[in-house]
């Protein structure tokens, strides 16, 4: 079975771009509308890394983050950011809250299996 | 209007169009309009807030618009629902960071607003700037041989 990777965007369309990619190569997918919608999905379930947005409705992506590493299960899960915002700022935002990487949209299908395969080895 | 707020968005369009459709966007003579509004059927607004200000819209025609979702996201849509509604705005949040990151490596630094999208022909926009608009007409292929267009309307002072 192939490794579980969630995507957590308010935009259906890329969840949908992001799934088809992982899919693709073989990964395990599960889609999250914004930050609460990932963290209630993540209940004790098996999540090898996470992939979120920055700007999304009721949780946003560092207050996702936040509230992923003070979870015990899941305080070491890699955090990607695929982000619009390239701002260094919001990047240091990002690593001061705990991500563990940041692509900024537009983002190429290899590019983000590339990112991947080089954090979950 | 300095050229130097021009570029950024030119390159913005096209570097998406190429890195996340693989289409090569060739851009056609600009056009100036006094009035706001909607150059296509689908229109994606966006607000950019900071060392200066001006709204951008990514505007399509609806069968530019049903190819564009159909090579983003590879499913069929034969009419402007929600999900192409969807795919548009998240084009004009992508292309709108791309011409921000592009302003800022010349020293401009913006933020963005939330995307909206509007669906509707001859739609009335309000720019938030005083100065007329500069609409960048972007051809590219779709099925066919035939051409449609992107329109990149913006309003920036």
């Amino acid at each position: 079975m192939g490794k579980c990777i969630m995507t957590v965007d308010d935009s259906a369309s890329v969840r949908q771009m992001v799934s088809f990619t992982l899919k693709g190569a073989g990964y395990e997918v599960v889609e999250a509308c914004d930050g609460s919608d990932a963290l209630a999905k993540l209940n004790g379930k098996t999540i090898n890394m996470i992939i979120t947005d920055l700007n999304m409705p009721n949780l946003d992506g560092i207050g996702l983050i936040k509230g992923v590493r003070g979870h015990a299960s899941y305080k070491f899960i890699p955090i990607i950011m695929l982000t619009t915002e390239s701002q260094d700022s919001k990047k240091q935002e990002g690593k001061s809250a705990g991500a563990t990487g940041w692509i900024v949209k537009p983002f190429k299908p290899e590019q983000l299996l590339a990112v991947i395969k080089r954090v979950l080895g | 209007m300095d050229v130097k707020y021009i570029n950024p968005f030119i390159a913005a369009a096209q570097t998406v169009f190429k890195s996340m459709l693989a289409i090569d966007v060739k851009m056609g003579k600009p056009i100036i309009k006094n009035k706001g509004v909607a150059s296509g059927d689908v229109t994606g607004i966006m607000g950019l807030v900071g060392d200066r200000k001006g709204t951008l819209c990514i505007s399509f025609h609806e069968r530019g618009a049903l190819f564009v979702f159909k090579t983003l996201i590879g499913d069929e849509c034969d009419k402007l629902g929600p999900e192409v509604v969807d795919a548009i705005g998240e084009l004009t949040n992508i292309i709108s960071g791309q011409a921000r990151k592009e302003f800022e490596q010349a020293g401009v630094n913006l933020s963005a607003a939330i995307p909206m999208v509007v669906v509707g022909k001859n739609t009335e926009m309000n720019f938030i700037t005083a100065i007329p608009i500069i609409s960048l007409p972007f051809s590219f292929s779709v099925n066919n041989g035939d051409h449609e267009t992107m329109y990149l309307d913006f309003s920036f002072e």
